[in-house]
């Protein structure tokens, strides 16, 4: 017991209003090495009956291998797993399924074209005769939905159903089978901010079931709102194991970093130029209605509010990836972008949300998706001038700090961080003078978020105009100068940095009394 | 009891390491495993027949690739954006029954005949990229599409072989001669061709656009390119390349022959996949293709020079496409 717990006091367990589950699963001393990198060295964790032990590290700090590991996908180098206290062998997936070890990935393992219980049992089938026994499915599978709190039919196909709606059925699927431990990878990453407290209640469910949770999120705020214990790795390597109830978010962050929280939102003094873009009027049918706004050079405009108020809409809209109304000026001329050709040739970039479905060439090298907006200035007769390219990518690497072996790296290979910074990268290749973000820092490590942070206040020094998207308050907090909240299609509120508390941007977000300005 | 799953992960044994290490190279320059395919194809066909390593086969081999070769640029092309273009076959066998008829029947100057017949193909691609661009279908069922339309209309127009094809017409299946060999004109327009459309999709502005619609369409429609135009451009060169080709096959047969084009989609296809592209768009090398290209000539090539009979040769032809697709497939699947 000790051992798995060395750095938690043991008397303070009392913190925790019920007596704590007996150790279910403990992974001791495990190491895991690559061709040429050792990806795990002496990795120990243990996961308790009815309880959540969050997995916390930054991107290459060894979790997905030790979740691999876990889940038979991988085979281990070094050390033991202990099931129910007795060494066991985990070889394959099936061996981990068998012993009820079950991993809902961020990419969903379902069928779409089927129906929801078709996927519940997909694989196992129960058999009447020659006939599959329908009555069975589709009972058990209201009973699991049920016992989870999803309202949506059985008979539902779920290609129709939302990604929160999916993941429920991801779940429901491994509860069907026998589950004692369920492994849940960013779990939050693919859902908005009105279906987080609904997934941290199937969690809290799952745990009255008396399953073994193990979680891994970037995200401080569920860690705190969800795990009893915490594990921290750090480049491969165990970095401890704390009650949650007896740390502190600084500590976490500090053990995960190796630095403190305050440097991850560097302070800055915003030097305002003239009016950079002006919207007014901006709408898109039914979903935008009478939003206006100015963006200044050097100024970061935050945009708060639940996923779905617009936010995304608006800013689409301002890049002419959608039709819309409206008037906008930029540098004060006029501006009426049919599609982003228009909004680059203006110096207005959008970052997406979505980085690899909407702004990476993840088959293509890092020269290619770095230079691809900046070609035109690149060419002679439209011919590409290699040498000005290759210096203006190695610059990109150089400033942004990417990390990559060489430029004809293929953008797939990168972590999330390092492809956001070659997005960024493809931006500042051209003269951007308006940078839209949307979520500039999700799925990625508190470190990259520290340097693409850095690099944005860096970028309003030289007086580039930023507004950006984020539905993570800190982050809203943090960096904006002034924070706009969208609710239902337009802004209800505008908060200036010192008043942009999480309790008023909430308010406005949702719709308190004070929300009619 | 550890120990046995410890077992399990020994180190890679040496041989296995060298395969990894051949797959690893062969993610890193996709060309060779293309390349060194043609070169052992050689190699066997040198020590099976002795009529096989001559300058004048060569020559041959290339004669017989350079019409399936040309129509494979314009598909190669198509395939980078990722889509697929089934009608060129039938656009070629259009455009070189209209050049003929015109000049032959008709009574046109073969020149304007030549230009009138490209200009055709040009407009059937343009359709081809309106109908995938505008409407947004998928290019598979728009070229279905036309590939029986540009059938019909050949077949209206003519349902007789064209002969007695005016000189200027047949200019490209005159040879010159180095030393003993005999080359043809056609064959060096083709490699000339393959060596522009390689430029320009390495090193131009259009070209990178043509990886990066294939790559992520979204993607570079929000990174400022016109995706749309960049389609119908695609479509619109393939065509011309498809109409050139045309001119290739009556300078080769010296005549205009509606039953031509019936399987140059799939012939063209064959060419574009044995060089290495891949199907989903985005990736490939249009130096491939030509490799590609020659694989099948030197197997048919060869094949006949070893008395084989032409439907094993199209038998092994099937075989090639799936060992060639298979060790791609292979050796991209490891690396996510």
């Amino acid at each position: 017991m000790g051992s798995t717990l060395p750095a938690s006091p043991a008397p303070s367990s009392t913190a925790s209003s019920r007596p704590r589950g007996k150790v279910l699963l403990e992974m001791k001393g495990i190491g895991k090495s690559f061709p040429g990198v050792k990806a795990l060295q002496g990795v120990s964790l243990a996961v308790r009956e009815g309880e959540v032990l969050a997995l916390l590290g930054e991107n290459g700090a060894g979790k997905s291998t030790l979740i691999k590991i876990l889940s038979g996908a991988y085979t281990r180098d070094e050390g033991e797993i202990l099931f129910d206290g007795k060494p066991v062998a985990i070889r394959s997936p099936e061996d981990a399924q068998a012993l009820g070890i079950s991993t809902i990935y961020q990419e969903f393992n379902l069928a779409k074209d089927l129906t929801v219980a078709e996927n519940i049992f997909l694989g196992h089938l129960p058999v009447k005769g020659l006939r599959v026994d329908w009555e069975t499915v589709r009972k058990r599978s209201r009973e699991i939905l049920d016992s989870l709190g999803a309202l949506f039919s059985v008979d539902a196909v779920v290609s129709r159903l939302s990604v929160a709606e999916q993941q429920l059925v991801e779940i429901s699927k491994s509860l069907n089978r026998k589950t004692r431990i369920l492994v849940m990878d960013e779990p939050s990453a693919v859902l908005g901010e009105g279906d987080l407290e609904r997934l941290f209640q199937v969690v809290r469910s799952l745990k009255d079931q008396g399953i073994g949770v193990i979680y891994i999120s970037h995200r401080m705020r569920e860690i705190f709102a969800l795990a009893d214990e915490v594990t921290v790795l750090k480049d491969g390597r165990y970095v401890g194991t704390r009650l949650v109830s007896e740390v502190t978010m600084d500590e976490l962050v500090r053990l995960m970093i190796g630095r403190d929280l305050k440097d991850v939102y560097p302070r800055r003094e915003p030097k305002l130029g003239e009016v950079l873009l002006e919207v007014k009027g901006l709408r898109r049918a039914k979903l935008v209605h009478d939003v206006s706004f100015q963006v200044r050079a050097g100024e970061i405009v935050g945009f708060a509010g639940i996923t779905g108020s617009g936010r995304t809409e608006v800013v689409r809209a301002i890049f002419g990836a959608d039709a819309h109304g409206g008037e906008m000026r930029v540098a004060g001329r006029p501006y009426r972008p049919r599609s982003p050709t228009e909004a680059v040739r203006r110096g207005i970039a959008l970052v997406n949300e979505d980085r690899k479905a909407h702004g990476l060439f993840l088959k293509l090298n890092v020269t290619t998706n770095t230079t691809i907006s900046a070609l035109k200035w690149l060419c002679k007769a439209g011919i590409i001038q290699r040498a000005k390219e290759k210096s203006l990518v190695q610059r990109m690497i150089k400033d942004l700090r990417i990390k990559t072996p060489n430029a004809d790296f293929l953008v797939v290979n990168m972590s999330g961080g390092n492809q956001q910074k070659v997005i960024l990268g493809r931006w500042l290749a051209i003269d951007t003078k308006i940078l839209i973000m949307d979520e500039p820092t999700r799925g990625i490590d508190v470190g990259a978020k520290s340097e693409i942070y850095q690099l944005m206040n860096e970028l309003t020094k030289r007086g580039v105009g930023i507004i950006m998207i984020s539905s993570e308050l800190p982050e809203v907090q943090g960096m904006s100068d002034r924070v706009l909240v969208m609710r239902e299609g337009t802004i209800v509120g505008e908060l200036a940095r010192a008043e942009a508390s999480e309790e008023a941007i909430m308010k406005y977000a949702v719709g308190g009394e004070l929300a009619q300005a | 009891m550890s120990t046995a799953a410890t077992t399990t992960a020994a180190p890679r044994s040496p041989q296995r390491s060298r395969i990894s290490g051949i797959i690893d190279l062969l993610r890193g320059v996709p060309i060779l495993g293309p390349v060194a395919a043609l070169l052992l194809a050689c190699v066997f066909f040198a020590t099976q027949t002795d009529r096989f390593l001559s300058g004048s086969n060569f020559s041959l081999i290339l004669q017989q690739v350079m019409v399936v070769g040309t129509l494979a640029i314009g598909q190669t092309l198509v395939i980078l954006t990722g889509g697929i273009d089934l009608s060129n076959g039938m656009i070629m066998a259009l455009s070189s029954v209209l050049m003929t008829g015109l000049a032959a029947n008709s009574g046109m100057n073969p020149f304007l005949a030549i230009l009138v017949g490209l200009a055709v193909c040009v407009a059937f691609g343009v359709l081809n990229g309106w109908l995938t661009t505008a409407i947004g279908l998928p290019s598979f069922i728009v070229t279905l599409g036309t590939f029986n339309i540009a059938y019909a209309l050949v077949r209206i127009y003519t349902t007789a072989t064209i002969t007695s094809v005016p000189d200027p017409m047949l200019f490209f299946g005159e040879t010159f001669g180095i030393g003993s060999t005999q080359i043809s004109y056609g064959s060096i327009l083709m490699l000339a061709l393959f060596v522009v459309a390689g430029f320009v999709l390495s090193s131009t502005r259009a070209g990178r656009a043509v990886y990066a619609v294939g790559d992520n369409p979204e993607a570079a429609r929000l990174a400022g390119i016109r995706t749309n135009r960049v389609l119908l451009g695609v479509y619109a060169v393939a065509a011309l390349s498809y109409g050139i080709a045309g001119l290739l096959l009556v300078a080769r047969t010296g005549v205009g022959d509606p039953q031509a084009g019936q399987t140059g989609n799939l012939d063209s296809i064959t060419a574009v996949v044995l060089g290495g592209t891949s199907l989903l768009g985005g990736r490939g090398q249009i130096v491939g293709t030509l490799v590609g290209a020659l694989i099948v000539g030197v197997f048919r090539n060869g094949l006949q020079l070893m008395g084989v009979g032409s439907i094993y040769q199209v038998l092994i032809t099937g075989i090639l496409v799936i060992l060639a697709v298979s060790v791609d497939y292979l050796s991209h699947r490891g690396g996510k």
